[in-house]
């Protein structure tokens, strides 16, 4: 048995040493890192140990701004992006025409680079010549300088992040809808159920994994946000950083900056906040399957 | 209520799945159809139901036509083959489903589902889900979702088929039950021919999309219609072979079988049960090429002239493989078929 055993471990290697090389020894740095004041990565000294970086992060009012922006988008971008979504999948998976065309359409946003998607969609943010603006006018709406101004500047990127993140949650809702027996439907039908009770009954539950687990891999991404503020602005982190997110922030410290120790401090912090909010929604999903 | 089905038809890509059928059931029937898989069985109960609509034909419940009529107004309860139970709600959620569809307050709704339960037997499990019952519990609140709104037709999909062996012979008993109590015309799909015959007042073979016979199952047994029917009633099958009959004399491979019959002389297909035989001293001799013990009788594999055939004897007959044995045909056993595979007669 133990022999065996040593051969399993053997087999693991591999995958274990390129972990602990690339995700557990940066991980144990990084929460080392923040405890230490004026760390310097060239030579690795620093000149004094504690909660120091912590402080100066807690002090800051762009890394306030960065935790508030972050809580705003998440707080948009995962719900609306998962009821959305979840709307067209049932449309997609009704009985249309052209179905597939609607699922590549549909897909076509994940498969693209964010920052090919970032330049289009800050030419339609344009004020001048920009497509939103033009339809917001049909409807009487004054131009809106979208990425100029820093009150329109965070509802701009969650916008584009809701856009961006259906793709991938339309394709598991979709998977997840064709697991539905076709039956339920016309048992649904003969009962004489009303379309909307059909949708909360029937549908919903039916892909309710698939909704938890949209959900939390959402969330996760969501907290993560620094592409889309990277390729939406261009590099910036919007007017007068009016869109600075946590993961922008930590950028900005560690290349722009060279705060090492408040960067890692950042990063830890966004850490706890995902892993508190993750075991929350796991609770409560758990919860509701022992029902 | 009684239902009249005339010329209905449903054409897929000019394949005919029913072909021109029409068939009338008395109120408070049950009727069985039966055939084997692909003769359209399904795709009848389907627009019997509403959920397909016929290319052909009309369909009447009552004096109602309900040919256009959308299923959630037909009246009707269907229970799935799969049963197709919600699985998120509890069993009393599921019965009571259809009520609350219709306004029903709630408190009404589940004291009506709860009637129901007992009528079926499943009241001590109304707060569990689907998942946690066996599949004839599920079957049971099938039934019961399906006739919780009292239609006025309930229509059942294989509704056996998914259960074991000795379940089966239960439940098919408990549906002739629940429908000779609630007095609901019922139509039921099945491809077993001994379900069908056991439970229903009248048969409907359907073969390739056509109505071949509709009877009450003891006619059909011994009158089959056609070649078809007659093989697809009774296990072990009929024993089908190829008979001359000359000067009234039906014999096959020159054995005489029967004499003094009315028959213009000629070619044709007979067939034989295999409990029409009995063993007789006069009898034509047999050799049991194998002997095969069922219980109540033994099954005996012989040959008649150069035709295979199986012959049903009382199992307290003594008898061995390869041991020669005498019988004879009862007389209105042997069923002659014309050329096109009709039934001619009983000799």
């Amino acid at each position: 048995m133990e022999k065996k055993s040593f051969k399993g471990y053997l087999y693991l290697l591999p995958s274990l040493i390129i972990m602990v090389v690339f995700t557990l020894y940066p991980l144990i740095k990084a929460v080392v890192m923040s405890f230490l004041g004026d760390y310097s990565i060239i030579d690795g000294s620093y000149k004094s140990i504690g909660f120091e970086n912590y402080q100066a992060l807690f002090a800051d009012k762009n890394f306030i701004k960065a935790l508030c922006n972050t809580g705003i988008y998440v707080v948009f971008v995962v719900p609306c992006s998962i009821i959305i979504s979840l709307f067209i999948a049932v449309l997609i998976n009704s009985k249309i025409k052209g179905k597939a065309f609607f699922q590549t359409v549909y897909f076509l946003p994940y498969v693209t680079s964010v920052i090919a998607i970032g330049i289009v969609w800050s030419w339609m943010f344009n004020s001048e010549y920009g497509l939103i603006n033009y339809i917001l006018g049909f409807f009487g709406i004054e131009p809106i300088q979208w990425l100029n101004q820093p009150q329109y500047a965070l509802p701009a990127l969650i916008i584009f992040a809701i856009w961006k993140s259906m793709a991938f949650n339309i394709l598991i809702f979709l998977a997840g809808l064709q697991t539905i027996s076709e039956d339920l439907y016309k048992a649904a039908r003969i009962d004489a159920t009303p379309r909307f009770r059909v949708f909360t009954r029937i549908t919903v539950p039916g892909i309710m994994p698939m909704i938890v687990y949209a959900s939390i891999m959402g969330m996760i991404s969501a907290f993560k946000v620094y592409n889309e503020v990277f390729a939406l602005f261009k590099g910036k982190a919007g007017p007068a950083n009016s869109a600075i997110t946590v993961v922008y922030y930590i950028y900005d410290k560690f290349y722009n900056s060279n705060k090492y120790g408040i960067a890692a401090a950042g990063s830890i912090v966004l850490f706890l906040i995902i892993l508190a909010l993750t075991q929350v929604q796991l609770r409560v999903t758990g919860k509701r399957k022992k029902k | 209520m009684d239902i009249r089905i005339e010329n209905l038809t449903k054409t897929y890509n000019d394949c005919h799945a029913v072909d021109h059928m029409s068939l009338t059931i008395n109120d408070g029937e049950l009727v069985g159809l039966l055939g084997p898989s692909g003769c359209g069985k399904s795709t009848t109960l389907f627009m019997l139901a509403g959920l397909t609509e016929p290319t052909e034909g009309k369909i009447f419940f009552g004096d109602r036509d309900v040919t256009k009529i959308p299923p959630e107004d037909r009246e009707i309860g269907l229970v799935f083959q799969n049963y197709a139970l919600y699985p998120h709600m509890t069993v009393e959620d599921n019965i009571t489903f259809p009520l609350i569809n219709r306004g029903m307050k709630k408190a009404l709704a589940r004291e009506k589902a709860l009637e129901m339960a007992k009528l079926v037997k499943i009241d001590q499990l109304m707060k569990r889900r689907p998942g946690e019952l066996s599949g004839g519990q599920q079957q049971r609140v099938a039934i019961a979702r399906a006739l919780v709104k009292k239609p006025q037709v309930l229509l059942l999909d294989e509704p056996l088929s998914n259960l074991d062996a000795k379940l089966r012979v239960e439940t098919r008993e408990e549906i002739r039950r629940i429908q000779q109590e609630v007095k609901i015309t019922t139509i039921f799909v099945t491809h077993d021919q001994e379900e069908a015959m056991s439970i229903s007042d009248k048969i409907a073979v359907m073969k390739k999309g056509v109505l071949q016979q509709y009877e009450i199952p003891q006619s059909m047994y011994l009158n089959p219609a056609n070649e078809f029917v007659a093989g697809f009633l009774g296990m072990p099958e009929i024993n089908m072979m190829e008979v001359d009959v000359k000067a009234g004399v039906i014999s096959t491979s020159g054995i005489t079988l029967r004499e003094g019959v009315k028959i213009p002389d000629g070619h044709y297909h007979a067939g034989i049960r295999p409990e029409s035989f009995r063993v007789a001293e006069d009898g034509i001799s047999m050799n049991a090429e194998r002997v095969r013990m069922t219980g109540r009788d033994l099954l005996l594999f012989t040959k008649l002239g150069n035709t295979p055939v199986r012959v049903l004897v009382h199992s307290d007959l003594q008898l061995a493989a390869s041991d020669s044995f005498k019988a004879s045909v009862r007389e209105g056993h042997i069923l002659v078929f014309d050329k096109e595979e009709n039934l001619m007669g009983r000799y």
